[in-house]
């Protein structure tokens, strides 16, 4: 593939940002980096409150780079069966069986949407995270393949009663944990209630060009960008000097408020962790047009990429969010490169 | 046995005869009017114990026609008596001296004593007087002068027994004296040391720099870049010290999409924003992008260094030089 090819998919890229843009309004940061992890080819956890667009944003995306979109929502009691088939009785008075969400799109399924994951059962859990790792699933004595599939998971930070809390082995199979948050401008927040356009999502959906850039193309482009974009001894050096402070943060004179410095970390960030972090910055430099990843592509990417591997101790678990946020904003202050 | 009675009453008559030789008879004193004696003891009359030598110098002067018989000079290592008990006071040395004029004759005598007695407890002792004799005009025209002794006190090697100064009021011991001059070495080594930690302490909290515009991160990176030599390499190590100067400037790692902490720590830089912001391209392109080969050495060090300087200007509160 050509450097003509790669600016070709660039622009592809920002039309993609810029049609999603004008249908969910005001949140700008969380658009790229989903964007990232499309062209990165990264499993995304979505956090946010109830209602603040996170299923108008997928369905959105999806839109915009064709493909199947399948949805299901965590309950309590939705099993592993529940995602591969149903079962019902039909007019003819027999039992059939019909593909499930995983298995309705086929190959062609690009995005699988899991709802409130922390709802559903450790068994529904395990099933997810091997088809997100292996993008493969044995069902009916077949083996069947989603190669374009992106997983985009939702959970309720707040609510905790009826939940399972998703284990950091689990967090760290998604690539991203991307915040959904209100968005603060006075003039969004009154589109957001007042224009009646928002108010009909699927008109709203419809509205949005399909198919700007081609879900099965992905893959290779995904592969062009990383071959394509370079990081420099002095980059690597300092990406490993951020993991080893992930680590040891104590080491690095870093010093949170109210919070024991050298009993916060149980173990910081993984090998896949930090593989993906520079997955991240790699298509995030080559969405500003550059050939090389530079500090600030890692700056962008770190806390989406990072924060939700961290396992604390359980005492400061309850303020994960928080503390992981300052953190990783004390490390990249700590950190300097060259 | 009458023969052995005679021996020893030969050998006492001889020893009686000795004696009388030996304790010369005293002859008159010489008229005062015909001699001036002047004699220099030693400085101080205390404080001598066993072995220590004490030095007398005499000075005297006859008038003619006497002469002194030098036979009658004290002799050295001769047991000086009082009383007839040993004074524990030698001579060890004598040395004498004499010009002639044309009325008078002036002799010098230097003596020196060696203290040979101790006690327990101080106890006076004395240097022995001295008798010269001198022969006149006729034969039996013989005369004396006596050097008068001098009294001093010799105390003992050790402190015998618990001394209560207060009970001991003796005249011997001279008034005790404080000696000012080990104190006042302490206080001086002590005021060095204050002086040096109050030195220490201002550099110190001057952030290690004397003067308050002295020692800031881009004046020491300036310094430095001064000494680098036109050559690529060192391209890398200046953008490495510009950095680290930032760094230190910022009070945090300072990044393209950081600047602005920059500025709010030194607000003086944002006057030279583009530079700043050009600064941060030629790093990316020196250490990300693998472009250092393709500048300039001599070009781009002069650019580092006229921006270091510029940022220094800024650190300094001047207005940047453009």
């Amino acid at each position: 593939m050509s450097k003509k090819q790669l600016q070709d998919w660039r622009s592809h890229a920002h039309n993609l940002e810029q049609e999603v843009n004008k249908v969910v309004v005001g949140q700008h940061d969380a658009i790229r980096l989903i964007t990232i992890a499309i062209f990165s080819r990264g499993h995304v956890l979505l956090e946010g409150d109830v209602g603040v667009g996170k299923t108008t944003l997928l369905r959105a995306f999806t839109r915009c780079i064709g493909g199947g979109y399948q949805r299901i929502e965590g309950t309590i009691d939705l099993m592993p069966n529940d995602l591969i088939y149903h079962t019902y009785l039909g007019e003819d008075g027999k039992p059939h069986v019909t593909p499930g969400p995983l298995l309705m799109s086929g190959e062609d399924l690009s995005i699988f949407f899991f709802n409130e994951i922390n709802r559903a059962r450790p068994q529904v859990h395990s099933l997810l995270l091997r088809v997100m790792a292996e993008r493969t699933l044995s069902a009916f004595n077949k083996e069947f393949h989603f190669p374009h599939m992106l997983v985009f998971a939702d959970r309720n930070q707040v609510e905790k009663e009826e939940t399972f809390e998703i284990p950091s082995a689990a967090r760290d199979r998604f690539m991203m944990e991307i915040p959904i948050v209100i968005p603060q401008d006075e003039g969004i927040m009154e589109s957001l209630v007042f224009d009646t356009r928002f108010h009909n999502v699927d008109a709203l959906i419809e509205q949005l060009t399909p198919d700007i850039v081609q879900f099965n193309e992905l893959n290779d482009i995904a592969y062009q960008i990383q071959s394509s974009v370079e990081a420099s001894p002095t980059l690597r050096k300092y990406a490993l000097k951020i993991w080893q402070a992930t680590k040891s943060p104590a080491e690095f004179g870093i010093k949170i408020p109210g919070v024991d410095i050298n009993r916060l970390v149980l173990s910081g960030a993984s090998p896949r962790g930090m593989s993906m972090m520079l997955r991240a910055a790699r298509v995030n430099a080559w969405l500003n047009d550059r050939d090389a990843v530079t500090p600030e592509d890692i700056h962008a990417v770190l806390h989406a990429t990072v924060a939700h591997r961290l396992v604390f101790s359980p005492v400061y678990e309850m303020r994960r969010t928080e503390i992981s946020r300052q953190l990783l904003q004390a490390i990249v202050q700590a950190v300097s490169a060259p | 046995m009458t023969l052995l009675r005679l021996f020893f009453l030969v050998t006492l008559n001889i020893a009686l005869v000795g004696n009388v030789w030996a304790n010369d008879p005293p002859s008159p004193d010489m008229p005062e009017a015909m001699y001036t004696l002047k004699t220099t003891e030693p400085e101080r009359d205390v404080g001598y114990t066993v072995g220590d030598k004490l030095s007398r110098h005499v000075q005297l002067s006859v008038k003619k026609p006497y002469q002194l018989i030098e036979t009658t000079l004290p002799i050295v290592g001769y047991e000086r008596r009082y009383r007839g008990q040993i004074i524990g006071i030698e001579l060890r040395q004598i040395q004498h001296g004499k010009k002639q004029f044309k009325d008078h004759t002036e002799y010098t005598l230097d003596l020196e004593y060696q203290v040979f007695t101790n006690d327990a407890t101080a106890k006076m002792a004395f240097l022995p007087a001295e008798i010269l004799k001198f022969q006149g005009a006729k034969k039996d025209d013989i005369v004396q002068i006596r050097v008068p002794s001098w009294g001093f006190r010799v105390s003992p090697l050790a402190v015998f027994g618990a001394v209560k100064i207060e009970q001991d009021m003796s005249t011997y011991r001279p008034p005790f004296l404080i000696q000012p001059y080990p104190e006042k070495q302490k206080l001086v080594a002590c005021l060095v040391v204050l002086g040096i930690s109050l030195l220490a302490l201002v550099y110190i909290l001057g952030n290690r720099a004397w003067l308050p515009n002295m020692g800031k991160p881009f004046a020491k990176t300036y310094r430095r870049l001064r000494k680098l030599k036109p050559e690529t390499a060192n391209i890398s190590v200046a953008l490495t010290h510009l950095h680290q100067a930032m760094h230190i400037a910022g009070k945090t790692s300072i990044f393209s999409d950081n600047i602005e902490q920059l500025y709010q720590q030194q607000p003086a830089l944002k006057n030279i924003d583009a530079e700043i912001k050009q600064f941060f391209q030629l790093s990316r392109a020196v250490f990300y992008e693998n472009k250092l080969n393709q500048l300039d050495a001599t070009e781009t060090l002069a650019w580092l260094k006229l921006f270091c300087r510029r940022c220094r200007d800024c650190e300094r509160g001047l207005k940047a030089i453009r």
